[in-house]
């Protein structure tokens, strides 16, 4: 494959293996690895684009699963300290934990792995996950699970140097409770041997089942399988864990009490899936690991498709990849997508003058040409060295506004998240997405919240404005940025003030302005009455205390300083670099099935690409198209029912078009019939017609419109 | 022989008769035993415990088995010959030992071993009897005919929580013996439950760390205290057991906090009192509350409408289950009139008339839900949704998830593509919680309501 081919690849798919993963088979693997990596250099993989997109792509994967550890490590090590503890006493219920997940199962696949490693590197080497569906009725259910416990112990053993030959595989139907009651005694019976009758019971490990999906399972295959594990309990200690996706009301509903009289529950919480998304872009997508911006409106898109559609913070992340995948494979431009300023002037330093011209095309640029003059416009137009500077210069000054959007969205949200009806929103996502879409600062909510915030009391004002300079602290301090540092320095000044007031002095300030008033409320006739009280309301926040002109310059102090970094990304040059705002990818990451079956069927040559079907506008229709397309384009032009003789007709008209003369009928051949009958038929199975019995050889449409 | 039916008397109260009866039909080596004894009574009446305990102590070969786990008949008949012939499987080759797929083959192989080892006199204990009606029609007359099927002397103790009479088929059942164990009463209750005083001695010492000193007589106390609570409401051994445990860990605290001393009684039964009664709340649902998160479980176990606050759902999802919720609950020809803008003038008749005054049980909302079509589902969503959606995958996808979450339960048959058919599970009350998170007004929309 030549490389030109493959810059322009906006509109293929392509598929990548980057994540592969090594099968069971060394040998097999290797062979693959060998395939993949081949494929890669003949495709893309040497293009700059591509490098900087998979390792950071790669950095944010690893953020992620980090992140996800660190999130689920609490719960996770509950978790395995109750199944520890959970057999320390004899126990006549299998004690049983009640883990809820919340609805989205796939995103917790990698919880529930880890969760079965951590137990089996800590507690027990027995660890049983089933399935719903590998568990149809009680029979596979048990057949599965014995036959992961006892293969667990095959590989655990296989250390002890036990020889091939002496281990025969278990047959499916050989699995039974007796049989694992036998292993079981059997493999620690030589322990109670050597070691004292006490250890005897410390050694013995216990057997954890765990099922991930417990709303899909079968009630009734469950029911079964508790009351038969309960009646082993005194041999084989059971432990459970649920994974239970609604509520705890569930396992009541789906289990009697003889059943439920026979585990006992302990109940764990998981993350709820809006705080765990808050995480991951608070963590990940808004730091200083992440240079890729999503612009306002796709961002917008995928926290819909989360709150309306699924909740699936995996989903969301899956999206996010598109995004980027579709956002660097624009060009070697976007190589230039990254925080490092050395890695960026490199990348500049060695851009050919075709990946120079990649920029040009970026629609900003023609913004930068024509603010410059007109010698300038040349040199940009035409001198790859000079373009190079200037384009440096802009990154640079993009990936500063980058850095202190993120910095002042913080802040902006710590002064903003409490407000009465938080017009700006509680979130930083919220504060996000109206940032990077227009003009915050000039946005009417904005202007709410200063005008609320000019009411704040001061505890409030001071206690917000600190947590402000804490977290700007570990922010900037380090960093030499003069205006940052500027800023902080008097909002700390500002700070000290309100905590030196001295709160009998502003009583006095209070006390002064009332005292005025009382001395001018002495005899005075009606309308004078009325005249002054008036007055009195016009000039009231006239007279302002110490606290209350302090207040005032603070609220101007940040909302100069919002007002500087807050602006919208739009307003730079090669603004697109960073941020990706193609909202076009909404038919890509929503699919819908309805129109995609429309377009084809309307317009084959959108899928096909033909060159036979290229239609001028879409009620344009050609013999070259397949006949179904014919016989549904014929059919739009139908009323509510359709006659078929005359459908008929009009398909033989365009497929085999003869001049007819007279109104003698033409005999048509069987061939034609056949295939209009047959289209028939897939335009019923499709569900677009179905026959009707209101007249004869006429059937219904079951679609509008045409 | 007295030895051990004095034993069996002290190690099993309130089963004095039960004991001695069977005690009579076992005990004599030289006396035939008799063919098949069935044993009845409700759910922890101590069944199984009296004849396990019963049988080793007198030392007969017997095979005691739970038809729950048996789930094909094969394992139950190696089973039974397992047990009865001693035999250890080895786990890397784990045969059984003998093979038996039918009654036949078990027959013979029971005759096989009977000439190795006398099995005379032995028992065959069948617990869950009441499984036998699910399995092989042919298990249950052979069993009861055994030692008549097989000719060797052998006996089966079916012990089961139904009466007999359910049993009854086509095939000719002889009438076995029947031995009843009826539910224990309050004093025995407590006699029963002030044996666990070792358990309960144990678990106060677990949970503060440092034990007291009691008699038995002031855990009867507790026990009296308790069952006046608790004996209302369920009569079942281990689930009181299990209570009763729970309940004496907060009844003991002032005693290890130094309020109280083991001696004021009257104190610290209004100091548990409270407890006692918050707990009868959670009866049945062994939910373990001894960590810091009780106070949510009992939230979420005490009242739906919390169940259905923490329930997390995306917002098309909620209106998908509202608008399957009124599909359920409505009747299709009042859709027109419920949904649409501009439905015409409808003419009164005497029979709206006579609507109006509905008596409850003809209520939609009580009828219980009725299934609807796929479509029908749609367009009810799309009329109440205020916002334009498009449809798309997404959307779909949702109503297969709520499926799966056992909020929907799809009614018609999976291969039937076209027009699947829906129910609505959630009850009213989850409904209205769920619609007020989303501010829509469901009574609105109830044909039940509307006419009011």
């Amino acid at each position: 494959m030549e490389v030109d081919q493959t810059v322009s690849v906006s509109k293929g798919v392509f598929v990548f293996k980057n994540n592969f993963k090594p099968l069971t088979k060394l040998v097999k693997s290797k062979r693959k690895q060998k395939n993949v990596v081949n494929y890669q250099n003949t495709a893309f993989s040497s293009n700059a684009w591509y490098q900087s997109y998979s390792s950071l792509w790669q950095n944010i994967e690893e953020k992620i699963e980090n992140l996800n550890n660190a999130m689920f490590s609490s719960v996770l090590s509950r978790l395995v300290n109750f199944v520890k503890s959970s057999h320390d006493f004899d126990v006549e219920e299998i004690p049983t934990a009640a883990l809820l997940t919340g609805i989205n199962m796939p995103d917790h696949a990698a919880q529930f792995k880890s969760l079965s490693n951590q137990i089996k590197e800590s507690v027990t080497p027995h660890v049983a996950c089933l399935h719903s569906q590998d568990c149809q009725n009680i029979k596979y259910l048990i057949e599965n699970m014995i036959g992961q416990l006892v293969k667990e112990d095959e590989s655990f053993s296989d250390e002890d140097s036990l020889s091939d030959s002496t281990r025969t595989h278990l047959k499916k139907s050989q699995l039974n409770l007796s049989v694992l009651q036998c292993w079981y005694e059997n493999m620690y019976q030589e322990h109670s041997q050597t070691s004292p009758k006490k250890q005897k019971t410390k050694n013995k490990k216990i057997l954890v089942i765990i099922i991930s999906d417990f709303e899909s399972f079968n009630a009734e295959v469950l029911q079964k399988f508790i009351l038969i594990a309960s009646c082993y309990i005194r041999v084989l200690p059971f432990v459970f864990i649920f994974g239970i996706a609604t509520s705890i009301s569930t396992l009541h509903t789906s289990l009697p009490y003889k059943v439920s009289s026979k585990i006992c529950v302990k109940v764990f919480n998981s993350q709820r899936s809006t705080c765990y998304l808050n995480e991951i872009l608070e963590n990940v997508f808004f730091s200083t690991s992440c240079p890729f911006q999503m612009g306002g409106k796709v961002f917008n898109l995928f926290i819909d498709i989360f709150l309306f559609y699924d909740l699936s913070v995996n989903n969301f992340i899956q999206n996010i990849k598109y995004a980027m995948a579709e956002h660097f494979s624009y060009g070697n431009a976007m190589a230039l997508c990254s925080f490092n300023k050395k890695e960026t002037s490199a990348i500049i330093a060695e851009f050919s003058h075709e990946d120079l011209e990649n920029v040009r095309h970026l629609l900003s640029f023609r913004k930068l040409v024509e603010s410059e003059t007109y010698e300038n416009q040349i040199r940009l137009l035409t001198d790859d060295d000079y373009f190079a500077n200037v384009l440096t210069e802009e990154i640079v000054k993009l990936q500063k506004y980058i850095r202190r959007l993120h910095i002042f969205l913080k802040c902006l949200l710590i002064l903003v998240e409490d407000l009465p009806k938080a017009p700006l929103g509680q979130q930083l996502r919220d504060l996000y997405s109206v940032a990077t879409a227009k003009n915050i600062t000039n946005s009417p909510e904005y202007k709410e919240c200063f005008k609320l915030l000019g009411f704040q009391s001061m505890e409030e004002l001071s206690k917000k404005l600190s947590k402000i300079l804490d977290y700007l602290e570990d922010k900037i301090l380090f960093k030499h940025e003069n205006k940052m540092k500027d800023f902080y320095e008097q909002l700390e000044s500002f700070v000290d003030s309100m905590n030196n007031f001295n709160m009998a002095e502003m009583e006095e300030a209070v006390v002064e302005i009332e005292n005025n008033e009382q001395v001018a409320l002495k005899s005075l006739d009606r309308k004078q009455f009325k005249e002054k009280l008036f007055g009195m309301t016009k000039s009231q926040n006239q007279p302002l205390n110490r606290y209350e002109k302090l207040r005032e310059k603070i609220i101007t102090t940040l909302s100069q300083a919002f007002e500087e970094y807050l602006i919208e990304p739009k307003s730079f040059y090669f603004h697109e670099i960073f941020f990706f705002n193609n909202i076009s990818i909404q038919s890509n990451i929503i699919g819908s099935h309805r129109s995609a079956i429309h377009n084809a069927l309307n317009d084959p040559q959108y899928y096909l690409q033909c060159d036979c079907c290229t239609i001028p506008n879409s009620s344009v229709i050609k013999h070259t198209m397949p006949d179904i397309c014919i016989a549904y384009k014929l059919h739009l032009e139908c009323g509510k029912i359709i006659n078929l003789y005359d459908w008929l007709q009009a398909f033989l008209s365009i497929v085999d078009p003869i001049e007819i003369d007279d109104e003698t009928k033409r005999i048509v051949s069987p061939e034609l019939q056949a295939r209009f009958t047959q289209c028939v038929a897939e335009l019923e199975y499709l569900g677009f017609i179905k026959s009707t019995k209101r007249k004869a050889d006429h059937v219904a449409r079951l679609t509008w419109g045409g | 022989m007295d030895q051990t039916l004095s034993l069996l008397h002290q190690t099993l109260p309130c089963r004095a008769t039960q004991i001695d009866h069977l005690h009579n039909l076992f005990a004599y080596k030289d006396e035939p035993h008799p063919e098949t004894v069935y044993i009845q009574g409700g759910p922890s009446t101590g069944k199984s415990i009296v004849v396990t305990t019963l049988l080793e102590k007198l030392e007969l070969k017997h095979a005691i088995l739970n038809l729950v786990e048996c789930y094909t008949a094969k394992i139950l008949f190696e089973t039974i010959l397992n047990k009865l012939s001693g035999h250890r499987m080895d786990p890397k080759n784990p045969v059984p030992y003998a093979k038996c797929e039918n009654m036949m083959d078990f027959l013979q192989h029971l005759k096989n071993y009977s000439l190795e080892d006398d099995l005379t006199g032995s028992v065959i204990v069948l617990d869950k009897a009441e499984e036998l009606r699910n399995m092989e029609f042919n298990l249950l007359p052979a069993f009861m005919r055994l030692k008549e099927l097989s000719g060797i002397p052998i006996s089966v103790i079916l012990i089961s929580e139904l009466v007999f009479q359910k049993f009854l088929s086509k095939a000719n059942i002889v009438d076995p013996m029947k031995i009843d164990f009826p539910q224990y009463n309050k004093d025995e209750l407590l006699e029963i439950l002030s044996m666990d005083i070792e358990n309960a001695r144990r678990i106060v010492e677990n949970e503060y760390e440092h034990s007291i000193d009691f008699d038995l007589e002031f855990y009867k106390n507790y026990l009296n205290v308790f069952l006046s609570v608790f004996y209302r409401a369920c009569r079942d051994l281990s689930e009181l057991k299990y209570m009763s445990r729970i309940n004496f860990v907060k009844y003991c605290q002032p005693i290890i906090t130094g309020q109280n001393t083991v001696e004021d009684q009257m104190a610290l039964w209004k100091n548990v009192a409270p407890t006692l009664k918050s707990s009868l709340a959670v009866l049945y649902l062994r939910i373990d509350t001894s960590n810091q998160t009780d106070q949510v479980v009992k939230h979420s176990v005490g009242s739906k409408e919390t169940s259905a606050q923490s329930l997390e759902l995306p917002f098309y999802a909620k209106y998908l289950l509202i608008a399957a919720y009124l599909a359920s609950y409505n009747s299709a020809k009042d859709d027109k009139r419920l949904f649409m803008k501009f439905h015409g003038k409808k003419m009164k008749k005497l029979k709206d008339v006579k609507m109006k005054s509905k008596v409850s049980e003809q209520l939609n909302t009580q009828l219980g839900p009725k299934p609807f079509a796929f479509d029908r589902l749609l367009a009810i969503f799309y009329s109440i949704l205020d916002e334009k959606v498009g449809f798309n995958n997404n959307l779909l996808v949702q109503v297969s998830s709520l499926v799966e979450l056992r909020l929907l339960s799809s009614v018609s048959d999976n291969c039937f593509l076209d027009g699947q058919k829906y129910k609505c599970n959630v009850n009213f009350d989850f409904i209205q919680e769920i619609s007020r998170t989303v501010r829509f007004n469901i009574r609105k929309y109830l044909s039940d309501f509307s006419h009011i």
